[in-house]
């Protein structure tokens, strides 16, 4: 079946989640102990939000094509997005939107909408390297997962965590593991790895650009790179960004979608 | 004249032309036989076949919800009330004698993930010891083990499925599905037990899980989209269709139920049946055409080789209804005898060589599906009463059609002109 | 007895008793046609089979990359990610004798999707004039028409188009991947609905022009994923190929040339597996009509003791009393023959070309990926024919020799004095 069309489908409503950044808590000072779970859940609320708006751009990269692509997108909660290209110019206008369980792509080029059944949400998200997965996840990082920390120290001067986050026993998730590594002073991720059950990495993703959008610090650019494909990558890198826009679900409609503007 | 008298005399004519009544009977012997031992197999392998297929399939009947074949939504499936009359009424005495096996399913589709991709997968939530003697499933076994009573977040996965989510035993995987809200549920797996069916779209895309879990994840308390039930043979399908129907013949009126056969919920099946018995009878009628011409052949020649014999008969005041009589009962007398000899020794012979079963493996190519069914090479004879039943008329039939001729020339022998005859 | 008219003995015998061999006569005739008509309803289901799993829509030969199977990347194209001169390859292929037609496919997976319904399907891209040529599952449309090269024109199976509720003249957007990774779509016009009878086929696959689903996929008209090719006898497919093989230019990448048998071993064993039963049934319908035969005969010569008797007693060896025996079997044999064949041929030709419809008995059936339709049609096998009357004629000797040997052994002495 097509991946990108399964992909560009599978407009997540948490698509915000990797993409758009909400509220960042400012850093308190640490007091103490650190206490793992409690920092896993600020880095993961770094990666949700109430509303929001932004603009990014999305290079993938793969064996057969190089893509560049520019985008808006929108989030309110988790349950609420769209997503409209703005580039390359020939799919200008394509943009989806995901409300509630429903997902509709509205096609410029044929000025037409089309409703897509979630069964049809397949691998990719866009012909990217991130899945429908790392976009739908509605539940935090702690609550599917356990947080232990692993190591407290420099790396390359820098003072970080590392975090090990391994699965309750019945998170909906297939990770054998997930591993996290977070600035100490700004609590900023700067990677993450992603491990499957045999141990194996799987992929891994890396966050840079720390910039400050709306009195937020957030990692511009975000890199996935899959392990059994050296060649291939996908990155993503914030133009814009804004919160608290005072959207509400009536902005996520039909009549929007299909807006060119 | 008396009937006996008639039968006397057809029986000494016959033991008169000893070697041509021998003949002539071991034909319809060797005929009678294998056609028991044809239709023995015949019968016996469409057991088979449809017996594999129910069990692949919902069984010899199923209960659902009526919308549910056609649109495979959970909102379609079958409501708990209805489920649980339903297995009451499988229980209970009048019916529990007939009922081999029942599994109460849920079935849907969905999307399985892994870190290696998604794929769109059937699953069915089953409860393990009902679907173990149900289906075949659990002895596809190919590594790990099948459902247990006491299963939490158990998957039972095909050899195809585990290759393309590059699966292995004790994997995690998620399954993602619309729940009876509406809304997209996951649920998370994790692999006990792979099974081969030998088709590749089952290997490829069934899951089962236990049907707890599936009720949990999806919402939906007791209720299940089907009730499949599997009878002691296909003879009973009938009337364990018919007596649910009426016994639930308040759900059904509502739109809640429906009860369907095997015949109508996999047609490919009943056709692949009616055409194998649409050929064998083509053939064995040809094959008890040529020895009727054989009979015919017989009984016509000592016929007229008893011309005198027959004249003097009728002027001694035997009518020619009553001549034609004799012949009759000469050619029934020969081919009833030789016939139920034939059809007892063909019996009796493949019972004793066959009777565990006539393996055709060097025959059939492996790994033989039809619609989705695999075919077992060993085929087991079936001696079904009616088939009997049936077997003696043609024979009977076949012994008066090919007496017929031989008896009218007989009747309208001309007695003056008969004692022309040197016999 | 050097010149004596053995088949005038023979036949004059015969003629005496008419009835009885006629009858015999008959009884012979209804095996013979039994075995005709049995396996030619058999090879008429074979081929079907036959034909559906191949003519129907695949071919009965089909040319890939070497990489292409089993994945089907979009990728692996004919020739390599450079191409190939298609039109110069299907030259080529066309030139072979055994090749009825060839035709270039290009598949790609997508949505069809028209109001609020969306389907997953597979794009088969298909050059409209070739295709016909090749395949069948064109020829009937349940409804509408081909699509014209170069339009955006599309065809569905029977089962997409219940699910989507359109008909001809809809309007379809159809949602793909593009080679270069771009979400490709466009809106097509239904302008035909087929049906194959396979349900898989009936409700994932659609048809469009080739040159149109290039240029969705962008893909350049060089590229395509396969040539199917169809031969005149579905089983000298692996000849073909291998004759194919040898004429194809290597080009970018190695090519595979791969007849049916290859792509569905199962229906290859199941049909071999036909062929294998022939031997029996014959074997059992003669073995049934031996019988009467020998019957008959014993009969004959026991009434005729007397005549041999005459003959052994003027000189005959016993071997001439075989010889008049065994030429009176000989000419019914005969006899049984052409009547058997005036009882088979025209039935044979009825149920060839216009075999009746067995909906009554059964529904279609899907066997190892083939379709079964109902019907009770037979094909000609003049090979069979010869085998089935050779063994009539083997049947009706071989009942004749006890008889024959019996005949030689009269007594001429103890016969004539009225024993």
């Amino acid at each position: 079946m097509s991946a990108a069309v399964i992909e560009w489908s599978g407009m997540a409503k948490r698509l915000i989640a990797v993409l758009v950044f909400g509220y960042m808590v400012m850093p308190s000072p640490v007091v103490g102990q650190t206490d793992p779970a409690a920092i896993m859940e600020q880095v993961d609320r770094l990666l949700r939000g109430d509303s929001s708006r932004g603009v990014a751009t999305m290079e993938v990269v793969t064996e057969n094509w190089e893509r560049r692509m520019t985008m808006e997108l929108w989030s309110l909660g988790t349950e609420y997005s769209l997503v409209r290209l703005r580039a390359p110019q020939r799919e200008a206008g394509t943009a989806t939107l995901m409300a509630e369980d429903d997902i509709w792509n509205y096609l410029p080029k044929v000025d037409r909408t089309i409703k897509i059944p979630s069964s049809m949400m397949g691998g990719s998200w866009m012909g990217s390297h991130f899945t429908n997965d790392d976009l739908v996840k509605e539940s935090q990082l702690t609550e599917d997962y356990v947080v232990e920390l692993a190591f407290e120290g420099d790396r390359d001067n820098v003072a970080v965590w590392e975090f090990v986050l391994t699965p309750k026993p019945d998170a909906p998730v297939f990770w054998g593991r997930l591993e996290y590594q977070v600035r100490q002073d700004d609590y900023m991720p700067i990677w993450t790895r992603f491990y499957d059950e045999d141990g194996e990495l799987s992929r891994t993703m890396a966050y840079s650009e720390f910039e400050e959008f709306d009195g937020r610090l957030v990692p511009a650019l975000m890199e996935m790179q899959p392990i059994d494909k050296p060649g291939e990558k996908t990155a993503i890198r914030y133009e814009e960004l804004e919160f608290d826009i005072g959207v509400d679900e009536n902005f996520f409609s039909l009549r929007n979608l299909q807006d060119r503007r | 004249m008396h009937i006996r008298v008639i039968i006397r005399l057809a029986l000494r004519n016959l033991r008169r032309q000893l070697r041509r009544t021998v003949l002539t009977a071991s034909s319809m012997v060797v005929g009678g036989g294998l056609l028991i031992f044809s239709y023995a197999l015949g019968d016996g392998s469409h057991e088979s076949w449809i017996d594999a297929g129910v069990r692949t399939g919902s069984g010899h009947v199923t209960v659902e919800g009526p919308e549910f074949r056609l649109t495979k939504r959970i909102e379609d499936r079958l409501p708990t009330n209805v489920r649980g009359e339903v297995e009451q009424l499988l229980a209970s005495p009048e019916m529990a004698s007939q009922v081999v096996a029942v599994s109460a399913r849920l079935t849907i589709s969905g999307l399985a993930s892994s870190p290696a991709g998604a794929r769109p997968v059937q699953i069915m939530g089953v409860q393990p010891i009902d679907e173990a003697s149900f289906s075949s499933f659990d002895e596809q076994l190919v590594e790990g083990r099948y459902l247990e009573d006491g299963d939490d977040l158990a998957a039972y996965v095909g050899v195809g499925l585990m290759d393309s989510l590059d699966l292995r035993l004790g994997s995690r995987l998620v399954v993602q599905a619309q729940d009876a809200e509406q809304e997209i549920a996951a649920q998370l797996l994790r692999v006990v037990g792979v099974f081969r069916s030998g088709v590749p779209q089952v290997d490829q895309s069934v899951i089962q899980i236990p049907l707890h879990i599936g009720s949990e994840w999806l919402g939906v308390g007791g209720d299940v989209t089907n009730v499949g039930v599997v009878v002691t043979d296909s003879d009973t399908v009938a009337g364990v269709a018919a007596r649910l129907d009426n016994e639930l013949a308040d759900f059904v009126s509502r739109g809640d139920a429906y009860v369907m056969d095997w015949r109508e919920s996999t047609p490919a099946l009943a056709s692949a049946v009616a055409i194998d018995e649409f050929g064998n009878h083509l053939v064995w009628g040809v094959l008890f055409i040529i020895i009727a011409f054989g009979i015919m052949n017989t009984v016509l020649m000592s016929t007229l080789h008893r011309y005198r014999e027959f004249g003097v008969l009728q002027a001694l005041g035997l009518t020619p209804g009553q001549t034609g009589a004799i012949v009759l009962a000469e050619g029934m007398t020969l081919t009833a005898v030789s016939g139920f000899l034939g059809v007892g020794l063909g019996l009796w012979l493949t019972w004793y060589f066959f009777g565990d079963g006539l393996d055709v493996s060097g025959l059939i190519p492996e790994d033989m599906e039809f619609s989705g069914v695999i075919i077992d090479p060993v085929i087991v004879p079936l001696f079904r009463v009616a088939r009997l039943a049936q077997v003696f008329v043609f024979i009977l039939a076949i012994g008066a059609l090919a007496s017929v001729y031989p008896a009218v020339r007989a009747a309208r022998i001309d007695t003056a002109e008969a004692m022309k005859f040197e016999r | 007895m050097r010149n004596v008219p053995w088949p005038r003995l023979g036949w004059r015998n015969l003629e005496r008793h008419r009835k009885r061999t006629i009858l015999t006569a008959l009884g012979l005739a209804v095996g013979f046609f039994a075995c005709v008509f049995i396996v030619g309803w058999s090879q008429g289901i074979m081929n079907e089979m036959v034909e559906s799993a191949t003519s129907l829509v695949n071919g009965q030969v089909e040319i890939h990359d070497a990489e292409y199977l089993p994945d089907r990347s979009m990728y692996d194209t004919i020739g390599g990610r450079g191409g190939a001169d298609i039109e110069g390859l299907l030259e080529i292929i066309e030139q072979d004798v055994t090749v009825i037609a060839a035709a270039p496919r290009l598949y790609a997976g997508g949505l069809i999707s028209s109001g609020d319904a969306t389907n997953a399907g597979m794009f088969m891209g298909v050059d409209p004039v070739r295709e016909v040529r090749l395949t069948r599952f064109l020829d009937e449309l349940v409804e509408g028409r081909l699509p014209l090269s170069g339009q955006n024109e599309i065809l569905v199976g029977e089962e997409m188009a219940r699910q989507l509720a359109v008909a001809v003249d809809d309007e379809l957007v159809i949602v793909g991947s593009g080679a270069d990774g771009s979400m490709a779509n466009d809106l097509f016009t239904l302008v035909g609905v087929f049906r194959t009878g396979l349900p898989d086929l009936d409700s994932t696959f659609t048809v469009m022009p080739i040159d149109v689903l290039q240029s969705f996929v962008v893909l350049p008209a060089n590229r395509v994923h396969e040539i199917a090719v169809a031969t005149v006898d579905p089983f000298g497919a692996p000849t073909t190929a291998t004759r194919l093989a040898d004429a194809l230019p290597e080009g970018g990448s190695p090519l595979e040339v791969v007849p049916w048998m290859e792509l569905n071993p199962a229906l290859a064993e199941y049909v071999a597996l036909g062929d294998s039963v022939y031997g029996i049934i014959v074997t059992f319908v003669f073995g049934i009509a031996i019988f009467g035969v020998a019957n008959s005969m014993l009969m004959a010569t026991y009434e005729r003791r007397r005549e041999f008797a005459v003959m052994l007693a003027l000189g005959a060896t016993p071997r001439s009393v075989w010889a008049v025996v065994l030429s009176e079997a000989f000419t019914i044999g005969l006899f049984s023959l052409a009547l058997g064949a005036v009882l088979t041929f025209p039935l044979m030709v009825w149920f060839h070309n216009a075999p009746p419809d067995m909906s009554w008995l059964y529904g279609d059936l899907a066997l190892n990926g083939a379709l079964l339709r109902p019907s009770l049609r037979v094909e000609y096998d003049f090979a069979f024919a010869g085998f089935t009357a050779v063994s009539l004629l083997v049947t009706v000797v071989l009942a004749a020799l006890y008889p024959a040997l019996r005949a030689g052994r009269t007594p001429p002495a103890d016969t004539l004095s009225g024993l």
